[in-house]
């Protein structure tokens, strides 16, 4: 019914016939019905007033014959002589001429009137219809999403069928449609030459489809082939190629933003690896030439040298060997962390275990026995890498046996949902400008002139937050400080089946 | 006669310093520097202990561990980076008496090296059945276990737990062995289990649970009962 929005018919199918033929029976019989009491002027408002209304309801033609049926109606049912097609006076003969003429300006400026209305309703849903799709594109972050979205849009605004294509990242052409054999020519086309071809648009218009590109020039991600055409016009064409723009932009957003992700992994690894590199050459080369000195002089001068301070040299070549295999540990693991990103694989374990397990260790090292432990009893079980939380807790007690004198207490306690692991010492306070980047790797504060943990906190920080936890550094009331690792507990423990 | 070690190692200098080290102790060492050099020694002079790098040139160590298993009783001790860890815990599951992780120092080498000959050594007499440390004391075959003085009482897991534990005293046992051992070969993911029950053995046998000094803990490997 509609030639300009091509729509689908819609359920009020109601034959104009019918309507024109209801509308002259009406004014007839009421004409007739007050025949008595009025006059042939009013009954010829009758007939205008049928008129006016199928002029507003129907299409052109069927409201100009009901014009012409009017006119004839009321010359044979009221222009005396009545019941015959004569017409008796020439001032009726008149009459009759001038309604005829005004009945047809009538069902043409209704006709007139009611296209415009259409057209302002028309341009209302395509606008509407872009202002959903933009709102729609807005927050995908889906090349897939941005094609189902496209594909109703257009459905909606030209019914079927339309088929697009997207292109992936290397090349090949993605087409959402079954059987595209015969529009791949055009598709491809209209892609390459990065312009919407078709009836209407000046290029290939024996074609009958519109083949509108997504997106322009080199930026051109698809492209989009509306069949439904026959009867669409300018604004049409005009309509397919915004939401095309549409889409096209959105993919071409897309594309940018995962472009910008990879390059941004990319800087992020390479800044790492020179880091480590900077850490390495810095970290490992003093206990080395250290290593080497000793080694060398004892192997040279051995027989010069007295028992104590050959002794010396041994204690010194075994200090710094451990020394550098633990900075070769941390470096490799937190290098390893950094690749695997977030992937640690977990299973339950008990931090009490763990704990005692670094503690035996670290008490080997603890010669004045400064560190005491309080681990509640009862703990939870958490989700974690053993070997990487005894790294975290190693780390930061070696840390507080560094740089502190006096006691050193390792507290744990837990919270429904959190499991906390305190390290405190009484060392000299780290300032609070340096709290942030203590953690950063080889952004080493020398603390107390010693050679500095390195990777150390930089690593833990890494531990720490690989198991969805946090690691954070705070000054101690009356002087030291206090390293805390906390992380969740799943409040759903797992239970044993059997006893 | 000295003890016969069978050193399985390509690194020439680590080879080199556990040698020198071994022979001042008073072991009779052989050396390899591949699974099929030292799959020869094996067959001509088979050693009282081998010690296996792991990584070697020419295959894996699993293979070798389980081809002495199939003909000798004699202890094996896994030498391993810290890479190589779920290699390491495959080959103690295979049948490995223990490892050390480089870098290691001498004294703890000799150390392993002593507990996996004095447990070969008894295993070959007669089975485990006590274990006496401390104020530990454990018996198997009473099924009685004393600490500080008083008796105390297990759940039969628990008890099962511990005896497993005592049988390879001062040795580790890997997760899968245990919960293989005690709870059956379709429990071998369960390790919760053994967090939970070593938790209440620790409970009732340590003096502070937090820090124990029989049942230790080898992180993400398994457990050990401390040896005299």
């Amino acid at each position: 019914m509609n030639p300009l929005a091509g729509n689908p018919p819609t359920s009020r199918t109601v034959h104009p016939w019918v309507v024109v033929t209801a509308l002259l029976a009406a004014a007839t019989v009421g004409g007739l019905l007050l025949d008595r009491h009025v006059s042939l002027t009013s009954q010829a408002m009758l007939y205008v007033l049928a008129v006016v209304i199928s002029s507003y309801t129907l299409s052109l033609w069927p409201s100009v014959i009901c014009a012409l049926a009017s006119v004839t109606a009321l010359n044979f049912f009221f222009v005396p002589p009545r019941w015959t097609f004569e017409v008796e006076s020439r001032e009726h003969l008149i009459s009759l001429f001038t309604m005829l003429l005004v009945a047809l300006v009538i069902s043409h400026l209704a006709a007139g009137l009611r296209r415009k209305s259409e057209l302002a309703d028309l341009s209302a849903t395509r606008a509407h219809r872009l202002q959903m799709l933009a709102t729609g594109l807005a927050d995908i972050s889906l090349a897939q999403a941005v094609v189902e979205k496209g594909q109703r849009a257009l459905d909606d605004a030209f019914g079927g069928p339309n088929t697009l294509a997207t292109r992936r990242d290397d090349g090949s052409l993605v087409v959402s449609s079954g059987e595209p054999e015969n529009l791949l020519d055009g598709l491809m086309s209209c892609m390459r030459e990065g312009a919407a071809l078709g009836p209407g648009t000046g290029r290939w218009p024996g074609l009958n489809a519109w083949y509108i590109p997504l997106g322009t020039g080199e930026q051109v991600q698809g492209a989009v082939c509306i069949e439904n055409v026959a009867a669409a016009d300018t604004d049409g064409r005009e309509h397919a190629e915004a939401l095309c723009a549409l889409l096209g932009q959105c993919l071409w957003r897309l594309k940018l933003t995962s472009a910008m992700k990879l390059s941004l992994a990319e800087t992020q690894r390479q800044q790492v690896q020179s880091t480590y590199l900077a850490a390495i050459s810095h970290d490992l080369r003093t206990p080395l030439a250290a290593v080497l000195g000793a080694a060398s002089a004892l192997h040279s001068q051995g027989d010069k040298l007295g028992d104590a301070e050959k002794d010396r040299l041994l204690e010194s070549i075994i200090r710094e060997t451990g020394y550098l295999s633990t900075v070769t540990e941390n470096t490799l693991q937190l290098v390893h962390l950094s690749n695997a990103g977030q992937f640690v694989v977990r299973g339950w374990e008990s931090m009490e275990e763990i704990v005692g397990a670094v503690l035996s260790r670290v008490r080997q090292r603890d010669t004045s026995r400064r560190i005491t432990s309080k681990v509640p009893e009862g703990l939870p079980l958490i989700e974690a890498d053993p070997v990487l939380i005894s790294q975290l807790v190693a780390n930061l007690l070696d840390n507080a046996l560094k740089y502190s004198e006096g006691p050193i207490n390792l507290v744990v306690s837990v919270t429904p949902l959190r499991l906390e692991l305190s390290i405190k010492d009484r060392g000299t306070e780290i300032p609070l400008e340096q709290h942030a980047i203590i953690f950063q790797p080889y952004a080493r504060s020398d603390r107390s002139g010693q050679r500095g943990a390195g990777l150390g906190l930089a690593l833990c920080r890494a531990i720490a937050s690989a198991h969805g936890g946090e690691l954070t550094l705070r000054s101690r009331k009356g002087g030291g400080n206090s390293f805390t690792f906390s992380m969740p507990v799943n409040p759903l423990q797992p239970r044993l089946d059997l006893v | 006669m000295s003890l016969r070690v069978l050193l399985v190692e390509d690194d020439r200098e680590i080879m080199a310093m556990m040698n020198s080290s071994l022979s001042v102790e008073g072991f009779d060492v052989k050396t390899a520097v591949s699974l099929s050099e030292a799959r020869a020694l094996l067959q001509h002079s088979p050693p009282d202990v081998v010690v296996l790098d792991l990584g070697l040139p020419d295959g894996d160590g699993l293979e070798l561990v389980q081809h002495i298993r199939k003909q000798h009783a004699l202890p094996i001790l896994i030498v391993s980076a810290r890479h190589q860890e779920s290699q390491k815990i495959q080959l103690l599951d295979a049948g490995a008496d223990d490892y050390l992780t480089k870098p290691f120092s001498v004294g703890e080498l000799l150390a392993r090296i002593r507990v996996a000959l004095r447990h070969r050594g008894t295993a070959l007499a007669a089975a485990v059945t006590e274990h006496h440390v401390d104020d530990l004391h454990i018996d198997l075959s009473l099924r009685t276990v004393q600490c500080r003085g008083g008796l105390l009482h297990f759940t039969p897991t628990e008890f099962k737990l511990l005896a497993r534990l005592v049988r390879s005293a001062g040795k580790v046992v890997t997760h899968r062995q245990l919960l293989t051992d005690v709870w059956g070969p379709e429990y071998t993911a369960h390790t919760h289990y053994l967090r939970l029950y070593m938790g209440q053995l620790r409970a009732k046998i340590e003096h502070d649970p937090a820090e124990p000094r029989h049942l230790l803990t080898e992180t993400g490997v398994g457990y050990r009962l401390a040896a005299a």
